[in-house]
């Protein structure tokens, strides 16, 4: 009872969120820039080396957590843009008071908001990894390079474990502020600085941090970030949830 | 049964008190009208009912359900039409997409929705529309849908927010003539936000007057008006020429104001119950002959600029 009226408010935001122009304009493009970005940064330096040197196994170590990274910032991105209009855009449009009039529990509202960012990431996610998989595979093995399989294990546990994380935390920040903020923007600006956290597994391997050892380390770091963001925001977004705040005006 | 009880009911934000210890009692079937300026306290009451609010003190039964312990239960039996209704719908979706929406928000079962929405548009003469997106209806037209929105789920209490506001006379006019109908076929108890007197004196059959957050008047319309107009403004009117019967209410020390309009003496008595047959001897004495000794009917708006500036301070 409760999952399905939830789903019905993610399915509708969803919806709704596909026929605002921009949203769906710039869902469609991060969605391609994703696997795209993945994509040139790995072929692009690879063929910069000979397949056959020692260089390449070592540019590969550089690339691949560097791609994984980029495509997770990129399929995280547009959960604070579904997010802020599920939420503030509500507020904005003034569609909100007859929304929190039905009965509805503040748990079964939450949630519904929450899923109408964290589906369509999650499924950014997965297809972004698929497409920049297959490319990326087919690219190497009729150059015959040495075949590349992209994502490597720590670049799939960050894409389908830490990314996700990460949804999570914006869309509680999201959720904590909403009832203070009154324009789409400034709860978007707000409440999307937890992207920054996918920023470290990007640019640690620039600085030569490239071995196995220390990319699984600050993937771990990254994650152990992201979930206590969540976490923290999550709990405080639950526990001052507050009716009284989002409708009044700000 | 009263279907909307508040007892006590207050809303402050920070230093406003929006809503000040108001009692309201509203029975089952009425059609009842809140009137007040702007700013009264109107729309935040209505927001207490439906539980977007919580009270700073007191607390309201609506439809049987206590607004501070069960605002689940409350808002399963109330219907909501917010202030500016018409802008409260999803523009981008169909008339019948929004209506999907609330009802499956509302918990109607899936196989009831189709017959619920079509026999509201109907209803409301929206059928034809529904598969126009709400953002391209007129005012009036989304203003209904809103209304369609509010009764979706069957209440028994619908709060409606300024209803007619934003309307033309003809679109007010629909609006509240589809109220009246409402509230006869599907027997709901109507609570109507309104600054409008003339709207509130044709449809609501119980009014209380709010003035910074206060209730100072509250009954059944008729009695209201009837009850404020006795002993105060009486016509009179006299054969032949009435500026004798003009000084003669002068000179009375107990007439707080005579004036004449149209060849008749309109004077405002002070305690009329003493007073009224005292002018008559008064005029009589005088030799003025009268033909006709009438208490003016006071309209609502007589009585509610008579509130409410009373209550000014
Ligand atoms: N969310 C709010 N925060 C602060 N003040 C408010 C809020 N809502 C209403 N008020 C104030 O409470 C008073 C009553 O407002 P309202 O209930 O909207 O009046 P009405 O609907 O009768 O015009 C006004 O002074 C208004 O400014
Ligand atoms: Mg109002």
């Amino acid at each position: 009872m409760s999952r399905n009226k939830s789903l019905v408010i993610a399915i509708t935001d969803l919806r709704m969120a596909m026929k605002a122009r921009y949203v769906r304009y710039s869902l469609i493009g991060v969605a391609a820039l994703g696997p795209v970005v993945a994509i040139v940064t790995i072929i692009g330096l690879l063929m910069t080396v000979p397949a056959t040197s020692s260089e390449f196994g070592q540019m590969l170590s550089l690339v691949m957590p560097m791609g994984s990274a980029m495509l997770s910032l990129m399929a995280v991105i547009p959960a604070g843009l579904i997010s802020a209009n599920a939420l503030v855009g509500e507020r904005e449009q003034n569609t909100l008071e007859p929304l929190l009039a039905t009965p509805l529990t503040d748990r079964e509202l939450i949630l519904g908001k929450a899923l109408s960012s964290i589906i369509p990431c999650v499924l950014l996610l997965i297809s972004g990894t698929a497409v920049s998989s297959v490319v990326i595979y087919l690219f190497t093995v009729f150059n015959g390079l040495p075949p590349v399989l992209f994502p490597d294990l720590p670049g799939l546990f960050l894409i389908l474990v830490v990314g996700p994380t990460v949804v999570v935390a914006i869309v509680a920040m999201m959720i904590l502020i909403s009832g203070r903020v009154s324009r789409v923007y400034e709860a978007y600006q707000t409440g999307t600085a937890a992207v920054a956290v996918l920023l470290v597994p990007i640019v640690a391997p620039s600085i030569g941090l490239t071995d196995p050892r220390s990319v699984w380390l600050f993937d771990l770091i990254t994650f152990a970030v992201a979930l206590v963001l969540a976490a923290v925001a999550w709990y405080f977004a639950v526990r001052f949830f507050n009716r009284d705040a989002m409708v009044s005006r700000v | 049964m009263d279907r909307v009880k508040t007892e006590g009911l207050t809303k402050i934000f920070g230093d406003i008190i929006a809503v000040n210890k108001i009692d309201l009692a509203v029975p089952e079937g009425s059609v009842f009208g809140l009137l007040g300026p702007n700013g009264a306290g109107k729309s935040t009451t209505v927001r207490l009912l439906c539980t977007l609010l919580r009270p700073t003190e007191g607390t309201a039964i609506v439809s049987g359900h206590d607004i501070r312990d069960e605002p689940l239960a409350v808002r399963q039996t109330t219907g909501l039409l917010p202030e500016e209704g018409s802008h409260t719908l999803y523009p981008r979706m169909s008339a019948y997409r929004n209506l999907e929406y609330f009802a499956k928000l509302y918990g109607i079962p899936d196989k009831d929705i189709p017959g619920r929405i079509e026999e509201l548009l109907r209803f409301m003469g929206l059928w034809e529309r529904r598969d126009d997106p709400a953002g391209e209806l007129s005012t009036g037209n989304r203003q209904r849908l809103a209304l369609c929105r509010a009764i979706l789920h069957s209440p028994t209490v619908a709060l409606l927010d300024e209803p007619t506001a934003s309307l033309d006379p003809i679109a007010a006019k629909r609006v509240r003539e589809l109220i009246l109908s409402l509230a006869r076929e599907y027997g709901i108890t109507f609570f109507i936000n309104s600054h409008n007197l003339a709207e509130v004196q044709r449809i609501c059959d119980r009014v209380a007057i709010i003035d910074h957050g206060k209730i100072l008047l509250a009954g059944e319309t008729e009695e209201i008006r009837s009850q404020l107009g006795t002993g105060r403004v009486f016509r009179v009117r006299v054969v032949g020429d009435p500026s004798a019967a003009l000084s003669v209410a002068e000179s009375a020390e107990f007439v707080e104001e005579a004036r004449l309009d149209d060849n008749t003496l309109v004077v405002k008595v002070r305690d009329p119950e003493a007073n009224n047959s005292r002018l008559m001897m008064m005029l009589i004495e005088r030799g003025v002959r009268i033909l006709e000794f009438a208490q003016e009917e006071m309209s609502l708006e007589d009585v509610y600029l008579a509130v409410v500036d009373g209550g000014e301070d």
